[in-house]
């Protein structure tokens, strides 16, 4: 397995903030990755440096090149959906075909006009006339008909209906993952990626809380639900994070093996939106 | 640069007003001529066209000079305009992509920053030009047609009177250079407003032009020089680009009966005084330097 991005102490500063702070990651070939964060986490600032947006201090290596210095190489093997509005308003579906297929080697038309068949995007429309679910639809078209090694999404979806989002996410699955390809996620939309990821990462205050495979999960995080005697029993086992639901207490443990847990009350496998709070409030506790 | 064509086709089809403003142009003054030569027609018994019909022996050379006088009067107008364009073009060219964040899909390709500040300088200095230049062979062709219907109506024979008398290609040349001269002489300017489009957060038109007036102000004030000042000044002057115009000429009547390929407007131009020009190439150096600092700005800076 080879890694796509290695990122080794990598730290980026905003006078005085520190949006990344010496962050170390990697992230392998084939993987669904979610980089998750609350606002101001410096997942964006991350994102813009792995993109070679942004310059930061330390090493970082997408695709065994320099982001920062090697943007234009770069850019023909990954491609990103920054946020809904990025398609210029002006531009035509076909306009916007025709300069993708002039300056990008790794795009195929034929590709892009087949999937864009498939939803109600007119090829004579401008951007501006389209509504925003079919903007991203018009992105997310191009973005798959370019044979691109890494995509990054950053909150893809923001501000769009239910029914967009879904249709989104299975799109993404069905036609641009085929496990060759990986995908670098961020979105605050939690519960609506959960399943799709192969991997998540915590960010906070430009440290990284946590980095695993979602499989791994289970094997690490209980959250336990339980009242009384047992809460107290379970409190001395050191939660990483406890919370009041309807006069039970939930707590969440991390490397607490599961059936004594079990003994204890009723222990699961956390959200991932629980763990992310667990995981944030107990580093501040 | 294979991406080159491509960029500058993006820019004809963000700023439409490229060709817009150069065919609105035409097409107004092609109205006033013909409402001219409508008006003209009511009064054919008072009206002389003189110049036009005349038979006389200086009659091509002065024909000649009237149509050239009549093309190039047909030229000042869409010079003046493409100015304009040029200005606000420039100073939106970097400016707008960066307010409704599409510069974040633009950045999302595989193409440089600087091949895209390259593209918006060379949309600037011959994409313009070269669209405007195109416009007013258009609009010549179109207003001499009007002149010729005229001339007909008032019993004149147009064949001679006009086509045959109207130097097109050597008026077409000599604007074609002007036009393209024009740019260069002026890119200190061009490279500062595209600098400014990249860089400004707010106002583009009041931060490029404030500095003008206010920079030149506060060299004198400080170090009691006029250095800036002279600087921006002379480039008003003049482009260095004619030649000598011998005013005896006009006057020695004989000569220029003789001769009505005298009547040129190319003759005027000297391409090798403007090439040899130091001046022009000092403006070449700065607008290099704005346009590499503009390539800087929209590398480095951070955009959210």
């Amino acid at each position: 397995m080879t890694s796509l991005v290695r990122a080794s102490n990598v730290s980026k500063r905003f006078k005085d903030v520190r949006a990344v702070d010496d962050v170390s990651f990697e992230i392998d070939k084939g993987k669904i990755m979610g980089l998750i964060g609350p606002n101001g986490a410096g997942k964006t600032t991350l994102l813009k440096a792995v993109l070679g947006l942004t310059d930061c201090d330390g090493q970082l290596s997408v695709l065994g090149l320099d982001p920062f210095r090697q943007r234009k190489q770069l850019m023909q093997n990954i491609c990103f959906i920054a946020d809904v509005a990025v398609l210029p308003r002006w531009i035509k579906v076909t306009q916007l075909l025709d300069f993708m297929e002039a300056t990008h080697p790794n795009f195929s038309r034929s590709h892009a006009e087949e999937l864009l068949s498939r939803t109600k995007v007119r090829k004579e429309a401008k951007v501006r006339e389209l509504s925003k679910g079919m903007v991203t639809q018009l992105h997310l078209s191009i973005i798959t008909a370019i044979d691109a090694r890494l995509l990054v999404l950053d909150e893809p979806t923001l501000g769009l209906d239910i029914i967009f989002r879904k249709e989104f996410y299975g799109n993404l699955l069905n036609d641009y993952f085929d496990g060759e390809r990986t995908i670098l996620i961020t979105t605050h939309q939690v519960e609506e990626i959960e399943n799709l990821l192969t991997d998540i990462m915590f960010i906070n205050e430009g440290k990284i809380l946590l980095h695993s495979s979602m499989e791994a999960l289970p094997d690490t995080y209980v959250e336990l639900t339980t009242s009384g005697e047992n809460a107290e029993r379970a409190r001395r086992l050191g939660p990483v994070y406890e919370r009041d639901v309807f006069g039970k207490k939930v707590m969440t443990f991390e490397g607490v093996d599961r059936e004594h847990l079990e003994s204890l009350g009723e222990a699961h496998t956390p959200s991932v939106a629980d763990l992310f709070v667990a995981k944030v409030k107990g580093a501040a506790a | 640069m294979r991406s080159q064509p491509a960029l500058l086709r993006r820019e004809l089809w963000e700023h439409r007003s490229i060709y817009v403003t150069p065919a609105v142009v035409g097409l107004v003054m092609t109205l006033l001529i013909l409402t001219g030569y409508i008006f003209a027609s009511g009064y054919h018994s008072v009206v002389d066209i003189g110049i036009l019909a005349g038979q006389n022996m200086l009659g091509d050379a002065e024909r000649r000079a009237a149509l050239t006088a009549f093309l190039v009067g047909n030229t000042v107008v869409f010079i003046l305009a493409s100015a304009v364009l040029t200005i606000f073009y420039c100073l939106d060219s970097m400016y707008a992509e960066r307010k409704d964040k599409s510069i974040l899909f633009w950045r999302s390709l595989p193409i440089t920053d600087a091949e895209t500040v390259i593209s918006k300088l060379l949309t600037a200095v011959i994409v313009i030009p070269l669209v405007t230049f195109g416009v007013i062979v258009i609009a010549h062709l179109v207003n001499l047609a009007l002149t010729s219907v005229f001339v007909s109506i008032q019993g004149g024979q147009a064949g001679l009177l006009v086509w045959k008398s109207a130097p097109l290609f050597d008026v077409w040349a000599a604007i074609l250079i002007i036009m393209l001269a024009l740019p260069v002489w002026f890119s200190p300017f061009i490279g500062w407003f595209l600098f400014v489009s990249a860089w400004t957060k707010r106002s583009p038109l009041l931060t490029a032009f404030l500095p003008l007036v206010l920079v030149p102000m506060l060299e004198y004030f400080i170090i009691r020089t006029h250095l800036i000042g002279t600087a921006i000044e002379s480039r008003f002057s003049g482009i260095p680009i004619f030649s000598g115009i011998d005013p005896e000429v006009f006057f020695d009547e004989e000569a220029f009966a003789s001769r009505a390929d005298a009547v040129s407007l190319l003759g005027f131009i000297d391409i090798g005084k403007f090439l040899m020009s130091p001046a022009m190439w000092a403006g070449i150096v700065v607008c290099g330097l704005f346009a590499t600092a503009a390539i800087y700005v929209r590398r480095y800076r951070d955009e959210s």
